[in-house]
């Protein structure tokens, strides 16, 4: 057979690596042996085995610096240490080493037998798990460009010729009639959205941003944040005003991912504000930290929703709105904001309104960078936003 | 008026190339379209396109893209503006990690997500179609 377990025994006692050979025989398992550490570690290139008998007490290269080769080698393979009689100590040690067991000398078969057996057991779940990670990785990956291609696609179809149907047919339709197009095109476009959201859930890997960490600009943050939500906000004649003096800070961190967390709580904040109301976002600093904090006046949260609205599609109940969510938005807002060390928290009383409070980790700025030049330009538009 | 643009449309979604041709058409553009990168590229090749509406995502993949970069390699075609249309913005962004969403592919080229609103897109159409015009009376100096 082909994929017989392969197991090597590394003792320099000659009657042991005999005895081990003998009793493990009667089972199918194809067996190498070694009297020494050196030899033990080449023939462990060679032979590629399962599972590792390794004595600790050799002469010549140690039986811990062998584990250790081994270890690095191939974190995967599975070691088990013979040890004498009175030596759990070391036994111990070993296993802290990266050993999965330690059988003492001296041992009976069936004792031999069955430490094989687990061993190589062992063997397998750490060979599996990785093949399960791999393949979740994979599927992860191969997600976005499946559903994109099979539910994004027909859907792009269906949409694109709504436009161009309504946009030959506006002045032939009655008032009534272009109103249906447009709520097709809307639920259209809603659906789309959510398929978005959804890819971005399951594909996107919150972690990978901290690779491209820069030192970005809180007021370019800020700014940028509230132009994205502006259309939102003027629908419903909402104004978006910004306070603090420390807009001058800088953060270590991905622009692109801190924007969206922060036009996600501006986003809810909108939806369940009032018309004509009010948004507040301030800045201020706290020791070594950024404190970014936007408060509405609308609907607030209810005690029973508070603890569960940072979690994955949780809406609200006491939330009644016609824009209704996924239960994303803020779950999303928490990872990104983790991912920069920082933290987000909540305060709110039911038909007050609501604090979102963002803190993130200041970066001492000694000297202005090239992005003090961005944040001019867009302090301008910003008189703007705040009217 | 002078004689209608040609547009050539790449993209393996034979119901949304309708949905765009339509709106060009009517627009006064002439419209051919293929539906897959090789047919494209003969296409390209056998005849003169004043403007190309390229799909990123056919077949396996980004072919779309493979296709750009084919096209920017030839001295002649690199010359015709493109419009990239695509999907996904966060595939443009997995594919081009740390880079603007837009890839910039050839010299004159533009990007809009799909769908497309119609006015977005007569905006997009002619503004490529200026920016290669001025481009070419530049080079000819
Ligand atoms: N500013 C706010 N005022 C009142 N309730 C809020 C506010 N922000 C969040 N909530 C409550 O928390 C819930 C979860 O918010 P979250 O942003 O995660 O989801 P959503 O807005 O419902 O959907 P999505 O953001 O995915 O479109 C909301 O459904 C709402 O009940
Ligand atoms: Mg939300």
């Amino acid at each position: 057979m082909e994929n017989k377990d392969k197991i090597l025994i590394i003792d320099d006692e000659e009657v042991v690596l005999e005895s081990c050979t003998e009793i493990l025989a009667t089972s199918n398992y194809q067996l190498a042996t070694a009297m020494n550490g050196d030899k033990g570690l080449k023939l462990m290139k060679d032979f590629q085995p399962d599972l590792i008998f390794l004595d600790l007490k050799m002469p010549g290269i140690s039986g811990f610096e062998v584990l250790e080769q081994i270890c690095a080698y191939d974190p995967t393979l599975v070691t088990v240490v013979i040890t004498g009689y009175a030596t759990i100590h070391s036994a111990v040690e070993a296993m802290k080493k990266g050993a999965y067991d330690f059988l003492p000398k001296p041992f009976t078969p069936e004792e031999l037998r069955l430490i094989t057996r687990r061993g190589l057991e062992k063997r397998r779940l750490v060979l599996d798990t990785i093949a399960l990670k791999k393949e979740k990785e994979m599927l992860r990956e191969h997600f976005a460009t499946i559903v994109s291609h099979e539910l994004k696609a027909p859907l792009n179809a269906v949409q694109q010729n709504l436009f161009a149907l309504s946009a030959e047919l506006s002045d032939k339709l009655t008032d009534d009639q272009n109103q249906l197009m447009n709520r097709m095109k809307i639920r259209i476009d809603d659906l789309l959205k959510l398929i978005h959201t959804w890819l971005r859930v399951f594909t996107v890997d919150i972690e990978k941003i901290k690779e491209n960490f820069t030192k970005i600009s809180l007021k370019d943050i800020i700014t940028k944040a509230i132009e994205s939500v502006q259309p939102h906000a003027t629908r419903k004649d909402i104004s978006i005003l910004t306070s603090g003096k420390e807009v001058q800070s800088y953060i270590h961190g991905d622009e692109v991912t801190l924007v969206e967390a922060l036009v996600n709580i501006l986003n809810n904040a909108i939806k369940f504000s009032r018309l004509q109301s009010k948004i507040l976002v301030s800045t201020e600093t706290k020791d070594d930290e950024i404190l970014i904090s936007i408060n509405d006046s609308g609907v607030g949260i209810s005690k029973e929703d508070l603890p569960f609205i940072f979690g994955y599609y949780y809406i609200g109940r006491s939330s009644q709105t016609s824009e209704r969510g996924s239960g994303i938005g803020l779950a999303i807002t928490k990872r990104i904001i983790e991912a920069h060390d920082g933290s987000i928290s909540v305060d709110s009383e039911l038909g007050k309104g609501s604090i979102f409070t963002i803190l993130l980790p200041i970066v001492k700025s000694k000297s202005h960078n090239q992005s003090t030049k961005k944040s001019e330009v867009y302090s301008n538009s910003q008189k703007g936003v705040a009217k | 008026m002078s004689q209608s643009k040609i547009i050539l449309i790449i993209d393996d979604d034979p119901d949304f190339v309708d949905g765009l041709k339509s709106i060009l058409k009517k627009a006064n553009y002439t419209v051919d379209a293929a539906y897959n990168p090789k047919d494209g590229f003969q296409a390209l090749q056998s005849k003169r396109y004043d403007l190309l509406l390229l799909d990123i995502m056919m077949g396996r993949g980004a072919e779309g893209i493979m296709l750009a970069r084919k096209l920017n390699k030839d001295p002649k075609l690199r010359e015709i503006p493109v419009l990239i249309i695509t999907g996904i913005r966060e595939q443009m962004a997995f594919l081009f990690p740390g880079q603007a969403v837009h890839p910039h592919l050839l010299p004159v080229d533009e990007l809009v997500e799909k769908p497309v609103e119609p006015k977005l897109l007569l905006e997009k159409v002619s503004t490529l179609l200026k920016t290669a015009e001025t481009r070419k009376a530049q080079t000819k100096k």
